[in-house]
């Protein structure tokens, strides 16, 4: 479904992913971490386009990112994408932002997206709040809109770059478990987290990183009980202390 | 002095004002129409990411702030008839304040689009949509709502700056105060007069931005 091979990555000469080799499977949930600035957001932006690279090879769902005839917009419908600051869009209420593209870029009637819209704000606990505006929304809300928002478009891989990390606690926990019910209907996932706990309860891997170069990859128990490299058990004890 | 006034010289000449003030109006407005055209297509130019179509909006922004209205008018309505275009004066005067006002509008709607977030367009990119549906259903509507004031703004101004159109004999609100002035020896009549029909322009388009800005509050915001 994604693999990587050989992927490098420059931003002018700073050399920022380091031979990347990576293959996700159908309905396999890969967690990354790393320390901040090692190039987590950078690998995933590069899965649906957003971010260019400049040697190796990426192919998603079939599309040849590196080749200049890729059609990146068809393959961006596939690709569902959450981000950090939710993004949703101010002007438009939670069932707009989540109908939006389906109606102007699958062509879905009003109709049917309203449906499905709505469908999928039940699903993630925003049934009453269909008219709301963004700024109506508290963060964990707003965040659980972008996921809606992005299974509207019916995606075959779903990518989260640190989906809670802007929440305060106590919201962490809705957004992870519509994450999590994703994860048992079979969704392919790639999930920027440090929550140990996602990654415990649906990872099928945990991809460790470091200064763009992926430095370990672990089953997650084994990752966080017996992690193999120094720099992953250096990481690993900082953040769990926190 | 207010006192000593003499309106009846004043009502005498309102027919003239009138018709001055109706041909103001519609200079202002075809200018602005104008202007707003052009100014979305600079605006537009100037954003995209070809170097060769952005270099012609750049020149033509610049030139046109750097450098006097007056100068502009009298650029165009002597350098024209030289290439061998004759436009009557009333033509020069809406293309020169169109121009002008242009290279404002694109600066004003520009400086809305750049205050869109990054992310804004990254969530719209990520959704599939194209350049255009991104202009049009992400970054329009929101860059568009704040620059509403300034454009008003801006308005305002071109309707002072139409009194320029004076210079090169066209009939507005300006030369038809100083006709007051000339056939009667009455200055202060043929100003005050005038003024007080600009003062009339300037409240009709703010109760337009009042109306305009009513209509557009988000809902729940204040
Ligand atoms: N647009 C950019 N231009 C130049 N350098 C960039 C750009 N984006 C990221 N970088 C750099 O690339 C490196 C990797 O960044 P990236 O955002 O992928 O790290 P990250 O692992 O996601 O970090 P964090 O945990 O802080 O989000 C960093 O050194 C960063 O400064
Ligand atoms: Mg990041």
């Amino acid at each position: 479904m994604i693999e990587f091979t050989n992927l490098n990555k420059w931003f002018g000469s700073l050399h920022v992913l380091k031979d990347i080799d990576l293959a996700v499977t159908k309905g396999e949930v890969v967690v990354v971490c790393g320390p901040s600035g090692s190039g987590k957001s950078t690998l995933i932006r590069c899965i649906n386009g957003l971010e260019p690279f400049q040697k190796g090879r990426l192919v998603v769902d079939g599309f040849d990112l590196g080749s200049s005839s890729v059609r990146l917009r068809e393959l961006r419908m596939e690709v569902g994408f959450v981000f950090q600051s939710f993004n949703l869009y101010p002007h438009k209420t939670a069932l707009e932002n989540v109908t939006l593209a389906p109606i102007h870029v699958r062509g879905l009637s009003k109709a049917e997206a309203d449906d499905r819209g709505r469908a999928l704000l039940e699903k993630v606990g925003l049934a009453d709040r269909m008219q709301s505006y963004p700024h109506q929304l508290s963060g964990g809300q707003q965040q659980r809109v972008a996921i809606a928002r992005s299974l509207c478009m019916q995606p075959k891989i779903m990518l989260f770059d640190e989906p809670t990390s802007a929440l305060d606690p106590e919201m962490i926990n809705e957004v992870l478990d519509v994450m999590v019910s994703l994860a048992r209907e079979g969704m392919t996932m790639m999930v920027v987290t440090h929550e140990m706990g996602f990654a415990r309860k649906v990872a099928d891997r945990v991809i460790f990183m470091d200064r763009g170069a992926i430095v370990e990859t672990a089953d997650p128990e084994s990752f966080f009980t017996n992690p193999q490299s120094e720099r992953s058990r250096d990481f690993l004890s900082k953040v769990l202390h926190h | 002095m207010l006192g000593s006034l003499n309106t009846r010289v004043m009502l005498e000449y309102l027919p003239d004002i009138w018709q001055g003030f109706l041909s103001t109006l519609m200079l202002s407005t075809t200018g602005f129409a104008g202007a707003l055209t052009l100014g979305i297509i600079a605006c537009a130019l100037s954003i995209q990411p070809v170097r060769w179509l952005r270099a012609p909006a750049t020149v033509y922004i610049d030139a046109v702030r750097a450098t006097p209205l007056l100068a502009q008018l009298y650029f165009l309505y002597f350098g024209l008839p030289r290439l061998g275009i004759v436009l009557p004066e009333i033509l020069i005067g809406i293309i020169v304040l169109s121009l002008n006002s242009g290279a404002y509008v694109a600066e004003i709607i520009r400086s809305g689009i750049l205050a869109i977030s990054r992310g804004q367009v990254e969530a719209a990119i990520s959704s599939g949509m194209t350049y255009l549906q991104r202009m049009r259903l992400i970054i329009l509507p929101q860059a568009l709502r704040p620059t509403i004031s300034p454009l008003i703004g801006q308005a305002i101004v071109l309707v002072k700056d139409s009194s320029l159109l004076s210079l090169i004999s066209v009939v507005e609100l300006t030369r038809a105060g100083q006709m007051i002035a000339i056939d009667r020896f009455m200055p202060i009549e043929g100003l005050v007069a005038t003024a007080l029909a600009y003062l009339l322009l300037y409240y009709l388009l703010k109760l337009l931005a009042g109306i305009w800005s009513h209509q557009n509050r988000l809902p729940g915001r204040a």
